[in-house]
């Protein structure tokens, strides 16, 4: 993505401001929303219903089809948008017509109907009104539910003040009551209107429309023609799934319980009066028989995965996406729109998986965004340092030794880096970076014998898994991990030829080498007879428990190890929460409060989120002081803070705002990539608030 | 049921009166008319009948009237919704065009939430001509300049629900 387009976005201060205050009251509206509904059931529903009729989608499709034009629709199915556009051209020329009133359909800016009509004369007029908005500006929509959230009231004054013709002031009620006179004549004078539809349903070959200002009632009403075009995803077996869809859709999107308006439309009503019904296809048929992606089709275009994702909140739709935007816009502008169109987009996710815990359709967003990147243009050179450099653990620890020394010259006092040279300094601007240890905690941990106190009784036995940016940046951090774990009755022991999980690679598209990884990894954890594998970074602990099971897949006897693996690989927290009130470490009183981050991978990741905060008041002995967005990602996503560190700053400071509004003095993690970012943030802006990872409060704890 | 009804219709601004016969009830919708002509959607014929002497708008007058009546088939406790069958284009515009739209509403008529409309929903779309039905919230709105909520774009901008719990 272009640098200078992201830096105009993070700069645009009403941008900026719109989008925040949104991230910040939807969560409380949508909460509010679902009350007294089971969104987990729901959503499970919705997804089981959604992906076995993606299985058979093409048989929907003509289920549909016959039974809508039982009820005197004609029904087109359209497999590019070109077909798409001369279909609904003709189908407004057979009218003597040459002016179309439409109602809000992202499927229509998908096919980009709008030109396409213009140019063969028919004037086209948007009547929602964010979609008017956008229209007039001659922009594309910037989210799917709120195209114009990017517009302030003072753009859209000038806008309707030169369409209109008279002088309109920035006052929000008179702006809209504008729309309405001026749009009013638009509904009445329209030989034809279009619509898109939420939902269709094919056993009686209805249309759903799901709206609030009410121009969806007048596109289909008013005008004797009605055109509906639909992708074809949108149709279900019948009323009882569309149901569960119109229930969900307005909560998730908007935080509403429901729309003003939900139509649901069957046939052309009404004598001399016409229905056409537009599906689209664009790739959708060949993605619902996709092995790998297929699910990205379960979408219900809510928004959501936009609301919620910390790096749209930043430099919004424009920038991330393409025509769909978010999350989904993500997966689904390859497929729609082709791959050159997806990727530099598809790099732009942090991979924090907030889209995931809310997605209608429960799909895997994050994932899908992951493994589509396996299938874009890599960067050169990115081949030679994941294939040849990481694959080879000697090689690799090599350089991560070496680079000790190449840091040297931009150390300052207390051995932080706050200045890199040139180009590299964009990358300090923000944020104080913790150099490389003289010695890896590989290293430390041969010289350090640890005698076990106490022997008599038989102990759990742990392989320790460090990751490379605690066993490299953050030795002491180790060495706190085992100890307490032995203090805690458990065996530690840490296998030396241990490497890197290979996230780095999976996360840049390097598919192979992070199978290649996995079956590393696998064969040397799974070489000692253990209980557990014990991981500080929750990055490796996911890669470890899910990721390596469904690289693997394909390899019966590695996919079988793998999930063996798996079963044993546990955070740290998870392991010192089981040894709370066994004789000798429980806390009493605590004395001190801490703030707790956690981090995405751990909890959604691994959902772990509660034993951190047992561990915390239980066995450190402290009480917790909740941050707003505690589980909002840091901005640090590895090495998505070099690729895009204006983006990663701006995420970082939201967190540091929400740390200290809590008037703590520590912030605990369970992951030494946040501890990274939140710290160096923390120390460049000049605030001593201290950053600790749970291991090392557990260790201080233990040891006094 | 209806208290909560009417706790959620009101709080997406929907006006709530409850009246024990059809004549207060006519009588209220008369007195927000205002003595111009109205817009009528379906009616029973015991509400149209209660209207006798209010002059009712041609179609072609529908987007001059400021104010149209209807009866909706259902009410929704849940989330404050009335379901109107809305099959016949003329009654579907005598309810969208016009400012205020007052709905009558029996209260024996009101089920819980969305699922307990399925098979009333489902018997208006199986039959074997075609329709159009409807569930209508609250006034017509939008969020769409700098997320504010704004009431009446294109529909009405007031929703006074009448409920008949004499019927």
């Amino acid at each position: 993505m272009g640098k200078e387009i992201i830096n105009e976005k993070i700069h645009d201060t009403f941008l900026r401001r719109a989008l925040k205050n949104f991230a910040a009251a939807y969560p409380v509206a949508r909460a509010k929303a679902f009350d007294g509904v089971d969104f987990e059931t729901l959503r499970s529903r919705i997804s089981e219903a959604k992906q076995s009729g993606l299985k058979e989608l093409p048989d929907l499709v003509s289920r549909f089809k016959s039974r809508a034009e039982q009820t005197g629709a004609k029904v087109y199915v359209c497999s590019t948008p070109e077909e798409a556009n001369r279909t609904i051209l003709n189908i407004i020329q057979s009218k003597g017509a040459d002016f179309l009133v439409k109602s809000k359909a992202m499927t229509s800016e998908e096919i980009e109907l709008n030109p396409y009509l213009e140019k063969n004369g028919i004037r086209c007029l948007e009547t929602d009104l964010g979609e008017w908005i956008i229209q007039l500006a001659g922009e594309r929509p910037s989210h799917m539910v709120m195209p114009a959230i990017h517009k302030n009231k003072e753009e859209v004054a000038e806008l309707f003040t030169k369409e209109t013709g008279h002088d309109c002031p920035p006052d929000i009620p008179f702006l809209v009551q504008t729309a309405r006179e001026t749009l009013r004549s638009g509904f009445l004078a329209g030989q034809v209107g279009m619509s898109g539809a939420n939902v269709a349903m094919a056993d009686t070959g209805t249309i759903g429309i799901i709206t609030n200002e009410g121009n969806g009632r007048l596109v289909t009403t008013l005008p004797d023609t009605h055109i509906a075009l639909i992708g074809v995803e949108k149709i279900v077996p019948s009323l009882k799934e569309a149901l569960d869809v119109i229930n969900i859709l307005p909560k998730n999107a908007t935080g509403q319980k429901i729309t003003s308006y939900v139509s649901f439309i069957k046939g052309p009503t009404g004598d001399g009066r016409e229905l056409h019904i537009v599906l689209l296809d664009n790739g959708r048929l060949k993605l619902a028989a996709d092995p790998d992606f297929s699910e990205a089709l379960k979408c219900v275009k809510c928004g959501a995965c936009a609301n919620v994702c910390p790096i749209y909140e930043i430099v919004g739709g424009h920038v991330f996406g393409h025509i769909y935007v978010g999350g989904i816009g993500l997966v689904l502008t390859p497929f729609f729109h082709g791959f050159d169109k997806a990727e530099e987009i598809l790099k732009l996710c942090i991979g924090c998986k907030k889209c995931n815990e809310l997605c209608a359709s429960k799909i895997d967003i994050m994932g899908l965004i992951v493994d589509l990147r396996d299938k874009i243009r890599k960067p050169i050179g990115q081949k030679f340092m994941f294939g040849t450099m990481m694959k080879n653990r000697k090689l690799f620890h090599a350089t991560l030794r070496a680079l000790y020394l190449a840091q040297k010259p931009f150390q300052s006092e207390g051995g932080r880096i706050r200045h890199l040279p040139l180009i590299l300094n964009r990358e300090t601007a923000n944020r104080s970076l913790p150099p490389i240890a003289e010695k890896p905690f590989r290293d430390l941990v041969l010289e350090s014998y640890s005698k076990l106190e106490d022997r008599s009784t038989k102990r759990e036995k742990v392989l320790f898994y460090s990751g490379c940016l605690a066993d490299f940046v953050y030795p002491e951090m180790c060495m706190d991990t085992k100890k307490s774990l032995e203090k805690l009755g458990y065996e530690v022991i840490f296998p030396q030829k241990q490497t890197c999980c290979g996230i780095p690679a999976r996360y840049s598209g390097e598919m192979d080498v992070a199978r290649d990884m996995a079956r590393i990894n696998t064969d040397v954890l799974l070489e000692e007879e253990a209980d557990y594998i014990a991981t500080i970074c929750p990055t490796c602990t996911m890669s470890l428990k899910h990721d390596f099971p469904k690289l693997l897949e394909k390899e019966p006897e590695y996919h079988k190890k793998a999930v063996k693996l798996a079963g044993k690989v546990f955070n740290f927290s998870e392991l010192a929460a089981r040894k709370i009130g066994e004789s000798g470490i429980v806390n009493k009183e605590a004395t001190e409060t801490v703030t707790y981050h956690d981090a995405c991978h751990l909890k959604r990741g691994c959902g772990v989120y509660e034993e951190p905060r047992k561990v915390l008041k239980e066995l450190v002995g402290v009480d917790i002081a909740e941050m707003t967005d505690c589980d909002k990602c840091c901005g640090f996503g590895g090495s998505y803070s070099i690729k895009y560190p204006e983006i990663s700053q701006e995420v970082l400071k939201n967190k540091l705002e929400n740390i200290k509004l809590t008037g703590t003095d520590m912030v605990a993690v369970d992951c030494p990539g946040c501890k990274l970012q939140i710290e160096g943030g923390l120390e460049a802006a000049g605030i001593g608030i201290k950053v600790e990872h749970s291991a090392t409060l557990v260790a201080r704890r233990l040891n006094k | 049921m209806l208290a909560d009804f009417q706790v959620a219709a009101e709080a997406v601004g929907t006006s709530v009166k409850r009246f024990t016969t059809i004549a207060e009830a006519v009588s209220y919708v008369q007195g927000l008319a205002g003595g111009d002509p109205v817009s009528a959607s379906y009616l029973t014929p015991e509400i149209r009948e209660a209207f006798h002497g209010t002059v009712f708008a041609t179609p072609d007058e529908y987007a001059d009237t400021r104010l149209c009546v209807s009866f909706a088939r259902a009410g929704i406790a849940a989330t404050g919704s009335i379901l109107l069958d809305l099959s016949d284009p003329k009654e579907r515009s005598a309810t969208a065009l016009p400012l205020i739209h007052a709905v009558f509403l029996k209260a024996s008529t009101i089920v819980a939430d969305l699922y307990d409309l399925q098979n009333l929903i489902a018997e208006g779309l199986s039959s074997s001509g075609t329709a159009y039905l409807s569930l209508t919230t609250g006034p017509s709105r939008t969020a769409d300049i700098e997320r504010v909520l704004t009431i009446g774009v294109h529909g009405p901008k007031e929703l006074h629900v009448l409920v008949l719990e004499g019927e």
